[in-house]
């Protein structure tokens, strides 16, 4: 019973603190949540982080939504609550943070930091965006047509109009053929 | 008619933000919110403005954090809350249908080969993105060294995200300031 709790405990302060530090849209808590999530607490596998990861790119809505799936994996007896708490970890407080700065924002809008603080976390976040391709990439199966697959992707995206959800629906139609 | 009577209902916001947040993709999503509110006349288009910069400053998800503020904006903290709520319950349910599907079907070796090859494709996205990202740093090689060094240290070495922030974010914040404050030649 006290390995459930503290296990409930790990998740909400782990999400909690995630959510707290994600900057930049949340683009930059990847490779710290796959710390937390497989090295640190092993709720789950390199492999189902990353997948679990595409699914929160392919449903609707933030793509750190998939913490609810760690959540889920990581409370075995009881997914749902897992999937709950994870969530709300992921979203309150972040939120509380945005509603309670709204009484600032006047005051912060006239000011230069504004663009200061904006622009100089920047190169940081993207240094972050470039380890969480690292991060996902260890979850991807070691094969010449996944990699492949990763940079037809890359191109596509960046030389279509084609959505995020049509480039890894037809990504899962080439592994059905040649990934199984 | 009195301001209190234009005011749009609590359920109303949330089932605007639920519509959207439900069916709308990334960058597609701050597109929906801004047709809504704008065609609801919640609020005018540099108001909209503001919320989506603030939107992208702060933490946590721009598409959660621009309805929160459009929901604060029309009626206050409730506003947020139901804002909130329309937002995120309707991915959290889709992704716990896809969770509850993923844990009873991945076994199977059709839907493995179609997750990894998912997985694939979302890798690819990833790389997209941060080619991106980085491409919009290209004019200062300071930041491209900062973006660097950044990617490199957290890979290797998994500095803690929060040290992350304050030692290259910090960095980041002091040579904004500097170029900023130096008039250009």
């Amino acid at each position: 019973m006290s390995g459930f709790a503290d296990n409930l405990l790990h998740l909400l302060w782990t999400f909690a603190q995630l959510s707290v530090l994600g900057f930049g849209g949340g683009k930059g808590i990847i490779p710290q949540m796959h710390y937390d999530a497989v090295t640190r607490y092993q709720w789950v596998t390199s492999q189902q982080f990353t997948q679990f990861y595409t699914i929160g790119k392919l449903v609707p809505g933030p793509t750190t939504i998939f913490a609810a799936l760690v959540g889920y994996a990581a409370i075995p007896g009881r997914p749902l609550l897992g999937a709950t708490v994870a969530t709300i970890a992921m979203f309150v407080p972040s939120s509380a943070i945005m509603v309670a700065f709204d009484a600032l924002w006047v005051r912060f809008q006239a000011s230069p930091w504004r663009v200061i603080i904006a622009q100089g976390l920047a190169p940081a976040i993207v240094g972050l965006v470039w380890s969480s391709v690292w991060t996902i990439a260890r979850g991807v199966a070691v094969s010449w047509v996944a990699y492949a697959v990763a940079a037809v992707v890359t191109v596509l995206m960046l030389r279509t109009k084609l959505s995020t959800p049509v480039l890894i629906l037809l990504s899962g139609v080439v592994g059905v053929a040649a990934l199984r | 008619m009195s301001r209190d009577d234009a005011r749009p209902s609590l359920s109303s916001i949330a089932l605007t933000f639920a519509a959207i947040s439900s069916t709308a993709f990334g960058g597609g999503q701050k597109a929906s919110v801004r047709q809504q509110v704008l065609k609801r006349g919640w609020m005018d288009r540099d108001c909209f403005m503001d919320g989506l910069e603030i939107s992208q400053i702060l933490p946590g998800p721009n598409i959660l954090n621009l309805a929160l503020y459009c929901g604060q904006r029309v009626r206050g903290v409730p506003g947020a809350v139901a804002a909130f709520l329309g937002a995120s319950i309707p991915p959290f349910i889709i992704v716990l249908i896809a969770g509850a599907l993923y844990f009873k079907y991945s076994a199977n070796p059709f839907v493995q080969g179609a997750l990894r090859g998912c997985a694939a494709g979302a890798l690819g996205l990833t790389v997209g993105n941060a080619l991106e990202l980085a491409w919009d740093e290209r004019a200062d090689w300071a930041r491209i060294v900062l973006l660097a060094l950044t990617a490199v240290t957290v890979s290797l070495l998994h500095m803690p995200l929060l040290l992350v922030l304050v030692i290259f974010g910090g960095i980041g914040i002091v040579h904004q300031y500097v170029t900023t404050r130096r008039p250009k030649q």
